[in-house]
């Protein structure tokens, strides 16, 4: 039997991976493209297929009707919760949903944890092709300030994924462990975790004990709607105003070309974690160019007031935890966006000591859940995680308020009871709304679930029932109900606000087979092979083009060489050859596509300047 | 409670007398919490209330590697439930006992003496002058805030002080608290249970104090945050 992976299910990027039998160690699986990460992105063919990863990815620039990207901002909110998010993210959604958020991939609409679910079946293929063996059984990990409502319909994706979610794990949690495995540390560490869509702020103390080492949560705190996507959009809005200010051109009207333009903006944020300044261009649909040279403390100006939502819940979870800053032995940044110099500096000042960043932001979710996998799952028991409830659970009373029953920070499982008794005679049954967050009103709470507690009819106030409501080590709410009188179990249905009821995910694990795994190699051949196609069209027509003819023998030689060791690899059915050939192509061309393209430019700024003078 | 006595209570899985134990002795299987086991019984400590907090801390990382869900993961259904109301158990134990003002809490509720989440709001006599000031501050700071703060410098530093003196309040009613918490003690172990009652009632009057107290904190401290 396989071991249980760890999987960490991101916005922007998935990684799979599990602890190395051999070594003990925790490692990424290397998926077909060369490295770990799969981008979180599902694209539906108009033949039915399902892409995932990379090639969907591609197709965010050609489909972008039938793609989807960060669908994880949308797991287990309904469509009044995103309004935001469908104003600033390409997302098409079911207008006739208000309970589940249904994405449209051209005709068809998916939930959610369905699109999750995807991904998740294409890392896990990953891992099954490089172990050689069935992956059945997982750890997940979900931003620690996820609510009950999205942890329930991760929990549903890993379902529909066909594994067995042994685990929900916090993503901070999961770095914490990677992190105290790698360096030994004991004391208190803070968790600094700026990722693709979500940010999470755990403050944990690291305690050695006999029986082995304990990894205790303080302190809890973050924003699910915080990331590097917030970045890009910044980048994004500044270069839509600027091409709508110099040529009234609405970029949002080809939305192949935001897409493109999405591409630019990332790879400026990259670069300019490593430079000073870059230029971000863009040929625009008709012929003309936006080129724009930005500089680091530009961006860093344009991004200072996201960096700051950050420091509201670091100090949150300080106070919550009963710290100062001065008393966190260690910080631990985790999340590609902690590669950004400003958010380092600024972690650094608030805290006043250098964060470590040894391992790769980007991997160590995956193997702290790998690590945690293996723990659950082969009986480990040198290692104990305690970790807490991030929002304060309760339930609406007289008046709309809220009454705290399980407070935020709590070490779960956690649970508390509640006893409820009859105001009218024979009254058979007593609504309650469970809740979740920090506000006074109910109105400004997350409504979890509401239901109707039946109640044996008796005269006012006779009737007693008392009400458990758990939270489990997942984060995740059960409710059960006795009558005191009788001492009897009584069942409850709890209906959840937001998500996906028991039948809809039955339905949909029978549907799933539509979409049944189709044989990775395969898919993997088909889609080598298209990508090959793609490239080999391009190159063609790149070579008609007269600036083929200014190339150096050599250059043209090995261009030529390059098509025709391609060509030869397509005939066979090695997809993991035919992809470097394919690469080898791409490297080959790139001096001629540069030639191309800065034509391009030169014809469109000259055409501009004309049109100017 | 029905089944006070745990006398008859055995295994479910192999039938044998488990007594109140977590796990069964003759075959380890984890059993149902026990009803009417209070949360001091949860983590063995006696029924006190000056305890040690790194004692407190102890046994609940120690009960806590027991009754982890995490160790229960390949169980049965019917264990994994077990295990994950004995952990909750654990856990609410621990969040109630942890600290003086929640422990002191918990056993006035055990003894009637309070109801959850009670919490009287009148004004302690001895107080209400000092508040009557408070308020008069407060509301100076809140037209000098819509007036711009020209004047605002002397309020806020009287308001300051205000805080600095409720949170030394403060800080003597726990040590009160403490002491009451102490003789309390004394007076249970010595079997003095109207002595003991008395403190308790002691006890109650001081929570209520201090619970308006801190409110008063709460408040000052907000609106200097907000200048």
């Amino acid at each position: 039997m396989a071991r249980a992976v760890g999987i960490d299910l991101g916005t922007t990027f998935s990684l799979i991976a599990r602890v190395n039998p051999a070594t003990g160690k925790p490692e990424c699986v290397v998926g077909p493209y060369g490295h770990p990460l799969c981008p979180s992105v599902v694209s539906l063919d108009p033949d039915g297929r399902i892409v995932v990863g990379e090639p969907a990815r591609r197709r965010l620039l050609t489909q972008p009707e039938r793609t989807v990207y960060s669908v994880k901002r949308l797991m287990g909110r309904g469509l009044a919760d995103v309004q935001e998010e469908l104003a600033r993210f390409p997302f098409r959604v079911d207008p006739n949903s208000p309970q589940v958020v249904r994405v449209l991939l051209g005709e068809r609409a998916f939930t959610p944890p369905e699109i999750s679910a995807f991904i998740l079946r294409e890392v896990k293929s990953w891992a099954e092709q490089a172990f050689g063996e069935t992956v059945d059984r997982a750890v997940i990990t979900v931003p620690a300030y996820f609510n009950d409502a999205q942890r329930q319909a991760t929990r549903d994706a890993g379902r529909l994924a066909g594994l067995e979610v042994l685990r929900l794990v916090n993503e901070p949690t999961a770095a914490a462990l990677a992190y105290g495995l790698h360096r030994q540390q004991r004391g208190r560490v803070a968790v600094y975790d700026f990722g693709g869509g979500t940010f999470d702020i755990s403050i944990l103390q690291l305690i050695a004990a006999d029986q082995g080492d304990i990894y205790r949560v303080l302190a809890t705190c973050g924003d699910t709607h915080l990331g590097g996507d917030d970045i890009d959009a910044r980048l994004l809005d500044l270069v839509r105003e600027e091409i709508y200010r110099q040529w009234k051109m609405e970029v949002d009207h080809w939305p192949e070309v935001l897409q493109e333009l999405r591409r630019a903006v990332i790879a400026a944020k990259h670069a300019l974690s490593e430079q000073n300044a870059t230029t971000i261009r863009l040929l625009l649909p008709d012929g003309a160019a936006y080129v724009r040279e930005l500089t680091r403390s530009e961006f860093e100006d344009l991004i200072r007031p996201i960096v700051e939502r950050t420091i509201g819940p670091v100090r949150q979870a300080l106070a919550d935890a009963g710290l100062k800053p001065s008393e966190i032995d260690e910080v631990v940044l985790v999340g590609g966006s902690t590669r950004i110099p400003l958010v380092r500096r600024r972690v650094e000042e608030l805290f006043g000591r250098p964060p470590h960043c040894e391992l790769n932001p980007d991997e160590v979710v995956a193997l702290g859940a790998a690590v945690q996998a293996d723990i659950l799952d082969a009986g480990v028991r040198d290692t104990l995680l305690l970790d807490v409830t991030p929002l304060s659970l309760g339930i609406e009373t007289m008046g709309g308020v809220m009454a705290r029953l399980i407070p935020r920070n709590s070490t779960i499982p956690a649970s508390a009871q509640e006893l409820f008794t009859t105001g009218v005679d024979y009254q058979t049954g007593i609504e309650i709304h469970v809740l979740q967050g920090e506000r006074e009103l109910a109105r400004d709470c997350r409504s979890l679930a509401r239901f109707r507690l039946p109640v044996p009819p008796l005269p006012a106030g006779m009737a007693r029932v008392e009400v458990r409501f758990t939270i489990d080590a997942n984060g995740i709410l059960q409710v059960e109900a006795r009558d005191l009188h009788t001492g009897e179990a009584r069942a409850v249905e709890v209906q959840p606000s937001y998500g996906l009821t028991q039948e809809e995910i039955e339905r949909m694990l029978e549907e799933s087979i539509e979409f049944a795994e189709q044989d990775f190699t395969e898919r993997q051949l088909i889609e080598a092979r298209l990508e090959a196609e793609t490239v080999l069209r391009a190159t063609e027509k790149s070579l008609a083009e007269p600036e083929a003819g200014e190339l150096e023998a050599d250059e043209r030689q090995q261009i030529d060489e390059a098509v025709r060791a391609l060509r030869e690899a397509m005939r066979s059915s090695d997809y993991r050859l035919i992809r470097a050939r394919t690469d080898a192509l791409n490297q080959a061309t790139q001096g001629l596509a540069e030639r191309l393209l800065n034509r391009a430019l030169t014809q469109a700024l000259a055409g501009k300047r004309v049109e100017g003078t | 409670m029905a089944e006070a006595t745990q006398a008859g209570v055995v295994c479910w899985h192999c039938g044998q007398p488990t007594g109140t134990e977590a796990f069964c002795p003759a075959c380890g299987k984890i059993q149902p919490v026990s009803s009417g086991s209070d949360f001091f019984g949860v983590l063995g400590l006696p029924r006190r209330l000056a305890l040690d907090a790194s004692t407190i801390e102890q046994r609940f990382l120690t009960l806590s590697w027991k009754l982890h869900p995490d160790n229960f993961v390949r169980e049965s259904e019917r264990e994994r439930a077990l295990a994950l109301e004995r952990a909750a158990l654990l856990n609410d134990a621990y969040r109630t006992l942890r600290d003086l003002v929640s422990r002191i809490e918990y056993v006035l509720e055990q003894e009637g003496i309070r109801r959850e989440g009670e919490a009287r709001q009148q004004v302690p006599p001895e107080l209400l002058e000092e508040v009557f000031e408070l308020n008069e501050s407060l509301e100076e700071l809140q037209s000098a805030r819509q007036q711009g703060m020209s004047d605002a410098r002397e309020v806020v530093e009287r308001l300051r002080e205000a805080a600095a003196g409720f949170e030394q309040r403060l800080q003597e009613l726990d040590r009160r608290l403490q002491e009451l918490a102490q003789s309390w003690d004394e007076a249970v172990s010595s079997g003095a249970s109207k002595a003991a009652r008395g403190y308790l009632e002691q006890m109650n009057e001081l929570l209520n104090r201090r619970s308006y107290v801190r409110n008063l904190v709460a408040r000052v401290t907000a609106e200097l945050v907000e200048v």
